[in-house]
Protein backbone atom coordinates (compact mmCIF):
# COMPACT_ATOMS: atom_id res chain seq x y z
CA UNK A 1 0.00 0.00 0.00
CA UNK A 2 1.94 3.27 -1.33
CA UNK A 3 -0.36 6.35 -1.85
CA UNK A 4 1.36 8.60 -4.67
CA UNK A 5 4.16 10.79 -3.39
CA UNK A 6 4.05 14.76 -4.03
CA UNK A 7 6.85 15.88 -6.61
CA UNK A 8 6.81 19.21 -4.60
CA UNK A 9 8.77 17.83 -2.15
CA UNK A 10 10.95 15.86 -5.14
CA UNK A 11 11.79 19.46 -6.45
CA UNK A 12 12.14 21.14 -3.35
CA UNK A 13 14.81 18.03 -2.19
CA UNK A 14 16.93 17.73 -5.29
CA UNK A 15 17.50 21.66 -5.14
CA UNK A 16 18.31 21.65 -1.93
CA UNK A 17 20.74 18.79 -1.75
CA UNK A 18 22.68 19.55 -5.38
CA UNK A 19 22.96 23.21 -4.12
CA UNK A 20 24.95 21.92 -0.58
CA UNK A 21 26.81 19.06 -3.02
CA UNK A 22 28.34 22.13 -5.27
CA UNK A 23 28.38 25.17 -3.35
CA UNK A 24 28.65 27.87 -4.10
CA UNK A 25 28.31 27.01 -7.88
CA UNK A 26 24.64 28.00 -8.17
CA UNK A 27 22.11 25.44 -9.01
CA UNK A 28 18.75 25.91 -11.06
CA UNK A 29 15.65 23.91 -11.78
CA UNK A 30 16.08 24.88 -15.89
CA UNK A 31 18.08 26.42 -18.31
CA UNK A 32 17.75 30.44 -18.87
CA UNK A 33 19.86 31.67 -21.80
CA UNK A 34 20.90 34.70 -19.30
CA UNK A 35 22.67 32.06 -16.87
CA UNK A 36 25.08 31.65 -20.11
CA UNK A 37 27.46 34.79 -18.75
CA UNK A 38 27.96 32.95 -15.28
CA UNK A 39 31.04 31.30 -15.19
CA UNK A 40 30.01 28.02 -13.72
CA UNK A 41 26.42 26.95 -12.86
CA UNK A 42 24.45 23.92 -12.31
CA UNK A 43 20.88 22.89 -13.47
CA UNK A 44 19.25 19.63 -12.77
CA UNK A 45 15.77 18.38 -14.97
CA UNK A 46 13.60 15.67 -13.54
CA UNK A 47 11.77 13.51 -15.34
CA UNK A 48 10.50 9.41 -15.12
CA UNK A 49 8.11 9.72 -11.80
CA UNK A 50 6.62 7.10 -11.81
CA UNK A 51 4.95 4.14 -9.29
CA UNK A 52 4.05 0.90 -11.12
CA UNK A 53 0.35 0.57 -10.55
CA UNK A 54 -1.15 -2.82 -8.78
CA UNK A 55 -4.46 -4.83 -9.90
CA UNK A 56 -7.37 -3.59 -7.82
CA UNK A 57 -9.77 -0.74 -7.44
CA UNK A 58 -7.99 0.35 -4.40
CA UNK A 59 -5.58 3.49 -6.25
CA UNK A 60 -3.16 3.82 -2.83
CA UNK A 61 -2.14 0.18 -3.98
CA UNK A 62 1.26 1.13 -6.06
CA UNK A 63 4.99 0.48 -5.79
CA UNK A 64 7.70 2.25 -5.30
CA UNK A 65 9.12 5.47 -6.87
CA UNK A 66 12.38 5.61 -8.96
CA UNK A 67 12.56 8.79 -10.58
CA UNK A 68 15.56 10.17 -12.75
CA UNK A 69 16.59 14.07 -12.35
CA UNK A 70 19.46 14.88 -14.95
CA UNK A 71 22.14 16.84 -14.07
CA UNK A 72 23.64 19.58 -16.32
CA UNK A 73 26.53 21.12 -15.32
CA UNK A 74 28.02 23.95 -17.45
CA UNK A 75 31.28 25.53 -17.00
CA UNK A 76 33.64 28.19 -18.93
CA UNK A 77 36.71 26.33 -17.91
CA UNK A 78 36.55 22.34 -19.08
CA UNK A 79 38.67 21.15 -16.21
CA UNK A 80 35.48 23.16 -13.65
CA UNK A 81 33.07 20.69 -15.09
CA UNK A 82 34.93 17.67 -14.57
CA UNK A 83 35.93 19.07 -10.62
CA UNK A 84 31.95 19.61 -9.73
CA UNK A 85 31.19 16.52 -11.54
CA UNK A 86 33.54 14.52 -9.56
CA UNK A 87 32.32 16.45 -6.39
CA UNK A 88 28.66 15.00 -7.58
CA UNK A 89 29.71 11.68 -7.70
CA UNK A 90 31.81 11.33 -4.80
CA UNK A 91 28.93 12.61 -2.78
CA UNK A 92 25.63 11.09 -4.46
CA UNK A 93 26.25 8.26 -6.25
CA UNK A 94 25.41 4.98 -4.03
CA UNK A 95 24.25 7.59 -1.36
CA UNK A 96 21.65 6.04 1.47
CA UNK A 97 19.89 8.36 3.75
CA UNK A 98 18.23 11.68 4.18
CA UNK A 99 18.02 13.65 0.64
CA UNK A 100 17.10 17.14 0.51
CA UNK A 101 18.24 18.41 4.40
CA UNK A 102 15.83 18.41 7.46
CA UNK A 103 12.83 20.67 6.21
CA UNK A 104 11.91 19.55 2.49
CA UNK A 105 14.08 16.17 2.57
CA UNK A 106 13.07 12.53 2.90
CA UNK A 107 14.52 9.13 3.36
CA UNK A 108 16.18 7.26 -0.38
CA UNK A 109 17.44 3.55 -0.64
CA UNK A 110 19.78 4.30 -2.96
CA UNK A 111 20.98 6.81 -5.44
CA UNK A 112 22.66 5.70 -8.30
CA UNK A 113 24.47 8.30 -11.02
CA UNK A 114 25.44 7.72 -14.22
CA UNK A 115 27.67 10.41 -15.89
CA UNK A 116 26.62 10.65 -19.49
CA UNK A 117 28.70 12.46 -21.82
CA UNK A 118 30.87 16.08 -21.65
CA UNK A 119 30.10 18.46 -24.30
CA UNK A 120 30.96 21.99 -25.61
CA UNK A 121 28.53 24.87 -26.87
CA UNK A 122 30.35 26.87 -28.99
CA UNK A 123 27.93 29.44 -29.40
CA UNK A 124 27.54 30.32 -25.83
CA UNK A 125 31.32 29.35 -24.95
CA UNK A 126 30.48 26.59 -22.53
CA UNK A 127 31.62 22.94 -21.97
CA UNK A 128 28.61 20.66 -20.42
CA UNK A 129 29.09 17.55 -18.64
CA UNK A 130 25.48 15.46 -18.33
CA UNK A 131 24.47 13.15 -15.71
CA UNK A 132 21.55 11.21 -14.47
CA UNK A 133 20.81 10.33 -10.95
CA UNK A 134 18.30 7.78 -10.22
CA UNK A 135 16.80 7.69 -6.44
CA UNK A 136 15.39 5.14 -5.18
CA UNK A 137 12.32 5.92 -2.80
CA UNK A 138 10.62 3.79 -0.53
CA UNK A 139 6.62 4.43 0.63
CA UNK B 1 -28.36 -4.66 -10.59
CA UNK B 2 -27.44 -7.11 -13.71
CA UNK B 3 -24.22 -8.82 -13.78
CA UNK B 4 -21.46 -6.94 -16.50
CA UNK B 5 -21.98 -8.37 -19.44
CA UNK B 6 -18.73 -7.02 -20.77
CA UNK B 7 -15.09 -8.19 -20.96
CA UNK B 8 -13.23 -7.24 -18.19
CA UNK B 9 -9.64 -5.58 -18.02
CA UNK B 10 -7.06 -7.54 -16.38
CA UNK B 11 -6.16 -4.96 -13.60
CA UNK B 12 -9.28 -4.71 -11.80
CA UNK B 13 -9.08 -7.63 -9.63
CA UNK B 14 -8.02 -7.68 -6.02
CA UNK B 15 -7.12 -10.35 -3.05
CA UNK B 16 -8.40 -10.21 -0.04
CA UNK B 17 -7.67 -12.29 3.19
CA UNK B 18 -9.86 -12.99 6.17
CA UNK B 19 -8.21 -11.39 9.33
CA UNK B 20 -6.53 -12.32 12.64
CA UNK B 21 -4.05 -14.88 13.07
CA UNK B 22 -6.77 -17.79 13.80
CA UNK B 23 -9.42 -17.27 11.39
CA UNK B 24 -13.12 -19.90 11.36
CA UNK B 25 -12.94 -20.29 7.36
CA UNK B 26 -16.05 -19.95 6.16
CA UNK B 27 -18.01 -22.96 5.44
CA UNK B 28 -18.71 -24.45 1.73
CA UNK B 29 -22.38 -23.13 1.53
CA UNK B 30 -20.82 -19.85 2.67
CA UNK B 31 -18.41 -19.79 0.25
CA UNK B 32 -21.23 -19.34 -2.52
CA UNK B 33 -22.73 -16.51 -0.57
CA UNK B 34 -22.49 -13.17 -1.03
CA UNK B 35 -24.21 -12.14 2.03
CA UNK B 36 -20.51 -14.00 3.97
CA UNK B 37 -18.42 -13.48 1.12
CA UNK B 38 -18.61 -9.54 1.00
CA UNK B 39 -17.52 -8.36 4.52
CA UNK B 40 -14.09 -10.24 3.57
CA UNK B 41 -13.68 -8.04 0.82
CA UNK B 42 -12.90 -4.89 2.45
CA UNK B 43 -9.72 -2.41 2.04
CA UNK B 44 -8.79 -3.85 5.75
CA UNK B 45 -7.73 -7.00 4.24
CA UNK B 46 -6.89 -6.67 0.96
CA UNK B 47 -3.20 -7.57 -0.03
CA UNK B 48 -1.22 -5.65 -1.83
CA UNK B 49 -0.37 -8.02 -4.94
CA UNK B 50 0.91 -6.97 -7.99
CA UNK B 51 -1.04 -8.99 -10.03
CA UNK B 52 -3.93 -11.94 -9.60
CA UNK B 53 -2.32 -14.71 -10.62
CA UNK B 54 -4.69 -17.48 -12.71
CA UNK B 55 -7.46 -18.26 -10.48
CA UNK B 56 -10.27 -21.17 -10.77
CA UNK B 57 -9.87 -24.76 -11.26
CA UNK B 58 -7.48 -27.49 -12.19
CA UNK B 59 -7.54 -29.93 -14.66
CA UNK B 60 -8.22 -33.52 -13.41
CA UNK B 61 -8.80 -36.73 -15.01
CA UNK B 62 -7.59 -40.48 -14.15
CA UNK B 63 -6.07 -42.34 -16.50
CA UNK B 64 -6.84 -45.95 -17.21
CA UNK B 65 -5.52 -48.54 -19.48
CA UNK B 66 -6.33 -52.12 -19.69
CA UNK B 67 -4.00 -54.82 -20.61
CA UNK B 68 -5.27 -55.45 -24.83
CA UNK B 69 -7.48 -52.63 -25.10
CA UNK B 70 -6.39 -50.86 -27.97
CA UNK B 71 -7.74 -47.54 -26.48
CA UNK B 72 -6.69 -45.99 -22.41
CA UNK B 73 -9.26 -44.03 -20.97
CA UNK B 74 -10.01 -40.56 -19.24
CA UNK B 75 -12.16 -40.45 -16.53
CA UNK B 76 -12.79 -36.95 -15.22
CA UNK B 77 -12.98 -36.39 -11.76
CA UNK B 78 -13.45 -32.82 -10.13
CA UNK B 79 -10.58 -31.06 -9.77
CA UNK B 80 -8.85 -29.00 -7.54
CA UNK B 81 -9.13 -25.17 -7.23
CA UNK B 82 -5.87 -23.89 -8.70
CA UNK B 83 -3.04 -22.82 -6.29
CA UNK B 84 -1.71 -19.24 -6.69
CA UNK B 85 1.64 -17.75 -6.35
CA UNK B 86 1.19 -14.84 -5.47
CA UNK B 87 3.84 -11.22 -5.98
CA UNK B 88 3.01 -8.51 -3.76
CA UNK B 89 5.29 -5.31 -2.63
CA UNK B 90 7.71 -6.53 0.63
CA UNK B 91 6.71 -4.02 3.32
CA UNK B 92 7.55 -5.87 6.75
CA UNK B 93 4.85 -4.50 8.68
CA UNK B 94 1.87 -5.07 6.52
CA UNK B 95 -0.62 -6.33 8.89
CA UNK B 96 -2.11 -9.28 5.92
CA UNK B 97 1.34 -9.97 4.62
CA UNK B 98 2.57 -10.74 8.28
CA UNK B 99 -0.32 -13.01 8.56
CA UNK B 100 0.55 -15.05 5.53
CA UNK B 101 3.87 -15.01 7.22
CA UNK B 102 2.07 -16.56 9.90
CA UNK B 103 0.45 -18.85 8.19
CA UNK B 104 3.51 -19.96 6.05
CA UNK B 105 4.94 -20.83 9.52
CA UNK B 106 2.10 -22.92 11.17
CA UNK B 107 0.81 -24.70 7.58
CA UNK B 108 -2.24 -26.13 9.11
CA UNK B 109 -3.87 -22.77 9.20
CA UNK B 110 -7.35 -22.73 6.87
CA UNK B 111 -8.49 -19.01 6.01
CA UNK B 112 -10.64 -18.07 3.47
CA UNK B 113 -9.50 -15.71 0.33
CA UNK B 114 -11.65 -13.67 -1.52
CA UNK B 115 -11.05 -12.41 -5.25
CA UNK B 116 -12.69 -9.81 -6.15
CA UNK B 117 -13.36 -8.70 -10.10
CA UNK B 118 -14.83 -5.21 -10.25
CA UNK B 119 -16.41 -3.64 -13.17
CA UNK B 120 -17.10 -0.25 -11.80
CA UNK B 121 -19.93 -1.15 -9.28
CA UNK B 122 -20.75 -4.58 -10.58
CA UNK B 123 -18.52 -7.60 -8.44
CA UNK B 124 -17.97 -10.64 -8.70
CA UNK B 125 -16.63 -13.07 -5.80
CA UNK B 126 -14.04 -15.93 -5.74
CA UNK B 127 -13.81 -17.47 -2.57
CA UNK B 128 -11.98 -20.38 -1.29
CA UNK B 129 -10.63 -21.73 1.80
CA UNK B 130 -6.51 -22.03 1.24
CA UNK B 131 -3.31 -22.54 3.10
CA UNK B 132 0.17 -20.45 2.45
CA UNK B 133 3.24 -21.94 1.93
CA UNK B 134 6.40 -20.75 0.34
CA UNK B 135 6.51 -17.58 1.76
CA UNK B 136 10.05 -16.01 0.35
CA UNK B 137 11.30 -12.61 -0.21
CA UNK B 138 12.91 -11.32 -2.86
CA UNK B 139 15.39 -8.39 -2.30
CA UNK B 140 17.18 -7.73 -5.42
CA UNK B 141 18.85 -4.32 -5.39
CA UNK B 142 17.89 -2.76 -8.15
CA UNK B 143 13.82 -2.98 -7.87
CA UNK B 144 11.72 -3.12 -4.68
CA UNK B 145 11.82 -5.96 -2.52
CA UNK B 146 9.01 -8.74 -3.50
CA UNK B 147 7.24 -11.01 -1.23
CA UNK B 148 6.46 -14.50 -3.06
CA UNK B 149 4.06 -17.00 -1.07
CA UNK B 150 1.65 -19.58 -2.79
CA UNK B 151 -1.62 -19.90 -1.69
CA UNK B 152 -2.84 -24.05 -2.13
CA UNK B 153 -6.80 -24.01 -1.98
CA UNK B 154 -8.31 -26.96 -0.12
CA UNK B 155 -10.12 -29.91 -2.38
CA UNK B 156 -14.06 -28.58 -2.58
CA UNK B 157 -14.14 -25.39 -0.85
CA UNK B 158 -15.00 -22.98 -2.83
CA UNK B 159 -17.37 -20.96 -4.16
CA UNK B 160 -18.45 -17.92 -7.11
CA UNK B 161 -20.95 -15.14 -6.13
CA UNK B 162 -21.84 -11.83 -7.16
CA UNK B 163 -23.64 -8.42 -5.68
CA UNK B 164 -26.21 -8.40 -8.80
Amino acid sequence: MATQQNVVQYGKAIQYQLSQIVNPVPVYAAFNRNFATQPKFVVWMLRNVHQPVYTGPVQSVKGIDRPIFQISIFTQEIEDGFTISNQILQSLHGYSGLFGGATNGFQISKADVLWLYNSYNNEEKMAQIFLDCTLDIPT
Amino acid sequence: MALPNKVLPGFSAALYCQPTSSPTPLTTAQLSLVASVSPIAVSGNLLPVEAIPAFGQDDAVASFSVAGSRQSDKIPVQAAPTSMTITAAWNPSDANLLLMRGDAASGVIDRTFVISATEGSNIVYYAFNGRVGQFQIDAAPGAEAKCTFTVHPRGNQYGWSNNA
